[in-house]
């Protein structure tokens, strides 16, 4: 090896040494918890804050009919089935009468036999009347004494309630046997309305109680969603409000609506306010009944003003605001914040104003004795 | 033997070694006395085991002798007892070490492995290494200054560590066997070179050998056995050749 | 005077580079275990603090929510919000879970955070893109470390959430990310089972002959709408006005609403004492043993290094080199060694620990410890060496 080869050599060592002295300065400083904190900086921008609420809905009729009997009995025939549409006033199926017809016509029989008798009483009246009168004509000629006289008048009173009795007994059969035919006319199962048919809960031969239901109609015009809103989230929801619906089985679709009305009762167990929200134009084919939507309202747009990102407000000492950096070192600014929207936008109705700059993106929590610098984007997040 | 000092050069007078103690003891040096004069190569010959590397030792101060007396140069060095505090300075300073390979330190270069001595002694670099520079010069090995131990051949390497021996201008240089593994021309060759640089810095030089080839060369000898010695006149004989092996 | 230590340096520097760099890679693995320890400890206390939380109101007799399962009725909140002192009290739950993501399935703690303004308890405390959760379900605000990006769709039970925002180092104390999604969404991931449990439940309950009277239609279904709830949450995170003291309000809590409450040290004491007690000393005994290892190797190191150099070393002695000059060296040489690899330790350590599963805190206060503890045992080990060195007879270079 020649003098300049091991001069060389030399220099390598101590160029190598260097670098490693120089690389460890460089690791000491900027790695670990020595290192400055990098933050991103944003401005704050003047813009027109459209809140939206968002909420979960599921589709239900407006009107459910639940048809069914209004006795126990069994079901003898259907003649609908899911899917069908009927019109008002169509026969969807009926009831087992099972001993209804022989009672319709028992009672047939006690109205006759009760007309029977009316003509019975009827006879006797015309009878005593006639008695009466001929004893009383008999005492004017005073063939006969007076208290045979009353005892025949007395008959013949008797006689004229027996008839009203009778009569009353005619009427009061006829009036059960009307009952009963109208209970058998009750086993007729009518569709009240225009409708479609949602289900058919019992099949003929089964035993139903009274005000089971056997078929349930919808009114397929009439689908709305019920939709639930977070109550700290649900400031400013109102009827008349547009919102949009994303049905769970048409992703990307979405159908145009309007607030129909708030219900005046929440939940106060899970914490939701419900509304009920109508289609503009019912969608076609018609969602199942139960499908959840994804529903979003939009609220008017408040008027322009200073405007943050949410992924800039912090909670410092129990005071809300944002980290501004003045002068290299941070500063803890409280802000009083106003409406947001879906986007994370929020207004700031007091401690900043536009064109004001802000810390966003922080690598770690910030305090005021951090050391930090600015970058363009926290490393490790890729665009 | 009582002899007047001389200026420079190394007398010993009596000198004994004993190994352990008791039954077990070992005289490997019974009573030695030997001159050496300033610019003489003198021979010290004997067979293994007879004492030689002992006395070797003894001189190189390496080792403490039993008895006797120590001269080097005007100062006496050892009387029954070392009369030096620092036996490494004066190893450093004022001996001169030869030995059988040239025992270079490895990283350092040429240059400061001759010019490590007087650095040692407290010598400014810059001095030392001008004197490292002359000596390698007088060796004719200047070209090679700038080298590692590594890239020279091996009678280069032997020229270096004779600088090295000399370059605290010493007094006295011990040669060990310097000539075991040459072939006749190189032996020959580190002779001569013993023989000049002594005769140059009027160095007294003691070389301890039992290689036939350079016996014949020395005027005067030595012969240890059995922990003494003979003095014998040698040969003398002249040595022809280049310098470079 | 020359520097025989960096001559010897010089000229053996590949040897002495590549030994430099093996003895940095094992201080930079005993270095990198300290900072697993450190991480551990890190992951718990970051648990603490991202929850935003002064208070943890929790099941009664219980250690939750992290060390122990916890389950509260989700309007508990409301009283805790009337005690005096108490300034925000918000639900939260946990759930660790598999979420399937467009990459493959992630492991991540799932947290369920209560609607609010921003800063209410449980919320992530600052993110790095994106924005917090706005809609009342179906968004998440996920970690970096679990590999989701903004715009990903994300499978959690039943239903699909698109992540709108990000954040860092927010994990479980296991070191799992964390998922934030609205607390109901959350409650329905935690309690409500996939379809076909469902399905079996609704049919062992039909079958039920006291929920299925005939007379009573409504019944049945009544109860199956029951069964479908979540009601619960795993624990009420609290924040206290200014002026109030966390062991005074607790003590008001615990006493009137018959819940167990922690206050923020206890909650340390809970998580780093018990949940990540096994685990960190496991770690802290390995550390121990690793040090005790490297350091023995460092000197094995060291003490061979001058054994090759005997020879030398007794040429140096004879020719008049004095025993400090030659301890002076081998000292040197074993302190550049510990410099240079305690150096490549720390560049390596801070190189390889973001690859680590789970989070790796190298603190200068260890690496401090660490480069002196390096020095000292360069030296200590040096001394053996030169005591074997010194030992070296100069006689040994003039041959017998």
């Amino acid at each position: 090896m020649k003098v300049l080869q091991r001069q060389g050599r030399k220099l390598t060592l101590v160029g190598l040494m260097i670098v490693l002295l120089v690389l460890f300065i460089v690791v000491a400083l900027r790695s670990g918890p020595l290192a400055p904190i990098a933050v991103t900086l944003d401005t704050v921008e003047a813009r027109a804050v459209s809140p939206g609420l968002f909420g979960i809905g599921t589709v239900e009729p407006r009107f459910t009919y639940r048809i069914g009997p209004t006795t126990a009995g069994r079901v003898k025939r259907l003649l609908v089935d899911v899917g069908d549409r009927v019109t008002a006033g169509e026969l969807l199926g009926e009831m087992d009468p099972v001993d209804l017809d022989e009672r319709v016509r028992s009672q047939d029989a006690i109205v006759s036999r009760s007309r029977a008798a009316l003509d019975e009483a009827q006879a006797r009246q015309d009878y005593a009347q006639a008695e009466a009168h001929r004893y009383e004509q008999l005492l004017v000629a005073r063939s006969t004494s007076q208290e045979i006289v009353a005892a025949r008048q007395d008959a013949g009173q008797r006689s004229i309630a027996a008839v009203q009795a009778a009569q009353a007994d005619v009427a009061r059969a006829r009036a059960e046997r009307n009952a009963v035919a109208t209970q058998r006319q009750n086993l007729r199962l009518i569709a009240p309305v225009n409708g479609l048919i949602a289900s058919r809960d019992a099949e003929p031969g089964t035993t139903v109680v009274a005000g089971q239901m056997v078929i349930e109609i919808i009114d397929p015009l009439s689908l709305w969603v019920n939709v639930r809103f977070d109550q700290g989230n649900a400031t400013g929801l109102q009827a008349g409000l547009p919102a949009t619906v994303t049905l769970r089985s048409r992703h990307g679709a979405t159908v145009t609506g309007r607030v129909q009305r708030v219900e005046p009762r929440a939940d106060a167990v899970t914490e939701e306010t419900l509304a009920k929200i109508m289609f503009a134009i019912p969608p076609t084919p018609l969602p199942a009944i139960g499908e959840l939507g994804d529903v979003s309202v939009t609220l008017p747009a408040q008027s322009a003003g200073p405007v943050i990102p949410n992924a800039a407000i912090h909670r410092v000492d129990g005071t809300t605001g944002v980290w501004q950096v003045v002068n290299g070192d941070l500063r803890f600014t409280p802000v009083m914040l106003g409406a947001s929207d879906a986007a994370g936008h929020v207004q700031v109705r007091a401690g900043l104003d536009t064109g004001d700059r802000i810390v966003v993106y922080s690598a770690r929590m910030l305090s005021a004795r951090s050391r930090i610098t600015v970058v363009e984007r926290i490393p490790g997040v890729t665009p | 033997m009582t002899t007047p000092l001389p200026a420079n050069g190394i007398l010993i007078e009596g000198l004994t070694k004993r190994y352990g103690s008791g039954d077990t003891a070992v005289d490997a040096l019974k009573g030695v006395d030997m001159y050496v004069a300033p610019g003489e190569v003198v021979g010290l010959i004997g067979p293994s085991g007879s004492g030689k590397s002992t006395l070797l030792k003894c001189l190189g101060a390496v080792i403490e002798p039993t008895g006797g007396r120590m001269t080097l140069g005007n100062d006496v060095i050892y009387d029954n007892g070392w009369r030096i505090d620092d036996l490494r300075a004066l190893r450093r300073d004022r001996i001169g070490f030869v030995f059988q390979a040239p025992y270079l330190i490895p990283f350092l270069d040429v240059t400061d492995n001759v010019a490590l001595l007087p650095m040692l002694a407290g010598l400014p670099n810059r001095e030392s290494r001008q004197r490292a520079v002359e000596l390698l010069g007088a060796l004719d090995v200047a070209h090679r200054a700038k080298a590692m131990p590594s890239q020279l051949s091996g009678g280069e390497q032997q020229r270096v560590s004779i600088a090295r021996a000399l370059v605290s201008r010493p007094p006295v240089i011990l040669a060990d066997e310097p000539t075991a593994p040459l072939d006749s021309e190189r032996a020959l060759s580190v002779i001569r070179i013993l023989h000049e640089m002594a005769h140059r810095f009027q160095t007294a030089v003691i070389v301890v050998t039992h290689d036939e080839k350079i016996i014949p060369t020395f005027k005067r000898m030595y012969h240890i056995r059995d922990g003494r010695t003979h003095e014998e006149v040698g040969e003398g004989r002249a040595i022809g050749g280049a310098i470079h092996a | 005077m020359i520097s025989l230590a960096a001559r010897d340096i010089l000229h053996d520097g590949p040897k002495f580079a590549l030994t430099g760099l093996g003895l940095g890679l094992l201080i930079g693995v005993t270095l990198s275990m300290a900072g697993v320890y450190r991480g551990m400890i890190a992951d718990g206390r970051a648990l603490l603090d991202n929850s935003g939380a002064e208070l943890w109101v929790v099941q009664q007799e219980t250690l939750g929510p992290y060390a122990e399962p916890s389950s509260l009725y989700d309007d508990a909140y409301r009283s805790v919000l009337t005690v005096a002192g108490v300034a925000q009290a918000a639900n939260v739950t946990y759930l660790t879970m598999q979420i399937h993501g467009a990459r493959g399935d992630v492991r991540a703690m799932v947290v369920g955070i209560a609607p609010g303004p921003a800063g209410t308890p449980g919320w992530p405390p600052y993110l790095i893109a994106g924005r917090q959760v706005t809609r009342s379900h179906y968004e998440a605000v996920a970690d970096l470390a679990s590999g989701f990006r903004l715009g990903d769709r994300i499978g959690i039970r039943r239903h699909e959430y698109i992540v709108v925002g990000l954040t860092r180092r927010m994990v479980s104390s296991g070191g799992d990310p964390m998922v934030f999604i609205p607390l109901k969404d959350a409650q329905d991931a935690q309690f409500l089972k996939d379809n076909d449990a469902i399905l079996q439940g609704r049919r062992r309950t039909e079958e039920n002959p006291a929920f299925n009277r005939p007379g009573s239609p409504g019944v049945l279904d009544a109860v199956i709408a029951s069964q479908s709830r979540s009601r619960s949450v795993n624990a009420v995170l609290v924040t206290l006005q200014p002026g109030h003291r966390q062991d005074d309000v607790a003590a008001v809590i615990a006493r009137w609403k018959r819940l167990t409450v922690y206050t923020r040290a206890q909650m340390e004491a809970i998580l780093v004492g018990k949940l990540i007690a096994t685990s960190a000393k496991q770690i802290g005994m390995f550390l121990v043993i690793l040090a005790i290892v490297s350091a023995a190797i460092v000197a094995f190191i060291i003490y061979t290094m001058t054994l090759g150099k005997i020879r030398e070393i007794a040429v140096l002695k004879l020719i008049g080199t004095r025993n400090r000059t030659i301890a002076g060296m081998i000292m040197q040489q074993a302190v550049v060694l510990g410099v240079i690899g305690f150096v490549v330790g720390k560049i390596a350590a801070t190189f390889w620990a973001p690859f680590f599963p789970k989070y790796v805190l190298l603190m200068p206060r260890d690496s401090l410890i660490a480069f002196f503890a390096v020095l000292l045992i360069c030296v200590l080990a040096s001394l053996i060496a030169i005591r074997a060195a010194l030992r070296v007879d100069p006689a040994e270079a003039i041959g017998g």
